[in-house]
């Protein structure tokens, strides 16, 4: 009886902790790893998909991967702070312009790298929040010896987290690209920068 | 023989002398009399601030401001600003960017390089990487790198780390004993014990020396004259290095393992320039920048 007694209790105990839980759900769903994690795993079962695999079905993977990284990517952020001080000259219709060249150009050129996904591992390393800016850390393992460590910079935009900086090995591909943009207006114009990304686009 | 190694000793003693003044001139007091004022305010002008209190400073920082210079590139402070230790929001990953008074140069070794991978490098590597199966591969770079362990543990110990000592040395045996000389990486596989990278450009570094200035050196590739000096050094580390001056005729072995060791590395990384170049407008920067945040990277750890 007694035994009786204490399952019934346990299984209680496990009942209203899963309600419990169930509530919090919600709640944790918004927390930057998790962001990061969703995204991945919506990309990885877009790559690994059987259905999306023939050469027929290219376009129709990518178009469903960029829409699964544009709805985690902040373009226009990451394009303020590609710019840096450029940025505040430039009217809202050049930005207008430039956002969709540079998410144009970062996505094709990883897109390449994401299809060539082979089952590597994805650990998630850990978070670190502060406010409204959040920083998380991945590591791919790789079957070459050697792991790529990845870190993603969020910022939160109302209940969501957004990506503004992605650092490879320690890279920044904003700090990359400030300098390159940085070097190109400097030396030419912002207007020659433009057209070379808009050949960079062209050229995939 | 022996007189040429103590040669060499000498020189590198020298060589560990001479970096001694950039060490002690890289005190903070120093940078900011030498640094002028404009300039922190170009790197500190997009910084990401992940305290939300900084985030309107640096909108701010966004508008325009004529008298900010947009390059600076033939100002000798540069060095300074660039040996600064980094601004605490800097620490988020933003290394500044690092001194080119020899673009020029730099540039032409970096036009050779890019020939000589797509023309020699690319096409070997990649008919290397047809004939040898990537567990061959990987197993020649865990060779080459158990090979070089001495550079790593010698590094461990310059930067005062312990436990770095202590694992590279434990991988040492652990792959030596059940990892058939060096073949596999048990230590990694079987006990979690990451291989630890560690040079002298590093712990020059850690010591407190700038990069000083961004050489792309022909065959070898992106550096800078700390990293390059550390280099040199590692190289004495090396124990092909000695086994070299010893016997003669591995010098020609060893010259071979250098070049199978470059190809290896070369067939487990293709793509990765190629990506690289794609991805930029201006792929000499993007690749100085990149190798320059790297090495920051390290060296914050």
């Amino acid at each position: 009886m007694e035994v009786f007694m204490s399952l019934t209790f346990l299984i209680r105990t496990i009942l209203s902790l899963l309600f419990i839980l169930s509530i919090a759900v919600p709640l944790w769903a918004v927390e930057p790893m998790e962001a990061i994690k969703q995204t991945t795993d919506k990309i990885l079962t877009l790559v690994t998909n059987p259905a999306l695999k023939p050469p027929s079905k290219t376009a129709e993977k990518e178009k469903l991967i960029r829409q699964a990284v544009d709805e985690r990517f902040d373009w226009e952020e990451m394009a303020r702070r590609s710019l840096a001080t450029h940025w505040a000259k430039r009217t809202p219709e050049e930005r207008k312009e430039f956002v969709p060249l540079f998410s144009d150009l970062l996505e094709r050129t990883y897109m390449k790298k994401v299809e060539d996904y082979s089952g590597e591992k994805v650990l998630y390393e850990g978070e670190t929040q502060d406010g409204d800016y959040a920083v998380v850390k991945v590591k791919i393992v790789t079957k070459k010896n050697k792991d790529i460590s990845v870190e993603y910079r969020l910022k939160k935009e109302g209940n969501n987290w957004l990506v503004y900086d992605v650092s490879i090995l320690g890279v920044s591909l904003v700090n990359n690209y400030r300098t390159q943009f940085n070097s190109i207006i400097s030396q030419s114009s912002y207007e020659n920068l433009v057209k070379k990304l808009k050949e960079k686009v062209e050229l995939k | 023989m022996k007189i040429i190694c103590w040669i060499y000793f000498l020189l590198v003693v020298c060589l560990i002398t001479f970096s001694y003044p950039c060490v002690a001139s890289s005190s903070p007091e120093v940078f900011i009399s030498t640094s002028s004022f404009e300039e922190p305010a170009l790197l500190e002008a997009e910084v990401e601030p992940i305290d939300p209190g900084k985030a309107t400073e640096s909108l701010t920082y966004l508008r325009p401001e004529s008298s900010l210079p947009v390059q600076f590139v033939e100002r000798p402070t540069r060095v300074a600003i660039a040996n600064a230790p980094p601004a605490p929001v800097e620490a988020e990953g933003d290394a500044g960017t690092i001194p080119d008074p020899i673009e020029p140069v730099n540039r032409a070794f970096f036009t050779f390089n890019d020939k000589l991978y797509f023309w020699v490098l690319k096409p070997v590597a990649s008919g290397y990487k047809s004939v040898a199966p990537e567990v061959v591969r990987v197993s020649v770079r865990n060779f080459f790198s158990h090979l070089t362990t001495p550079v790593r543990l010698v590094n461990c110990l310059l930067q005062a780390d312990v436990k770095c000592a202590g694992i590279e040395t434990t991988r040492f045996f652990l792959n030596t004993a059940i990892g058939f000389a060096g073949f596999f990486d048990s230590a990694r596989t079987g006990f979690n014990l990451e291989k630890q990278d560690r040079d002298f450009g590093q712990t020059l570094g850690i010591w407190g020396m700038g990069p000083v200035f961004y050489i792309d050196l022909p065959i070898i590739g992106p550096s800078s004259l700390r990293d390059f000096l550390g280099f040199i050094v590692d190289v004495s580390f090396d124990p092909r290095t000695y086994l070299a001056f010893y016997f003669a005729t591995i010098s020609y072995a060893n010259t071979g393992g250098w070049v199978l060791d470059k190809i290896n590395e070369a067939s487990l990384s293709l793509g990765e320039y190629e990506e690289l170049k794609r991805a930029a407008l201006d792929p000499y920067i993007a690749l100085r920048e990149a190798y320059h945040q790297y090495r920051q990277s390290k060296i914050g750890k």
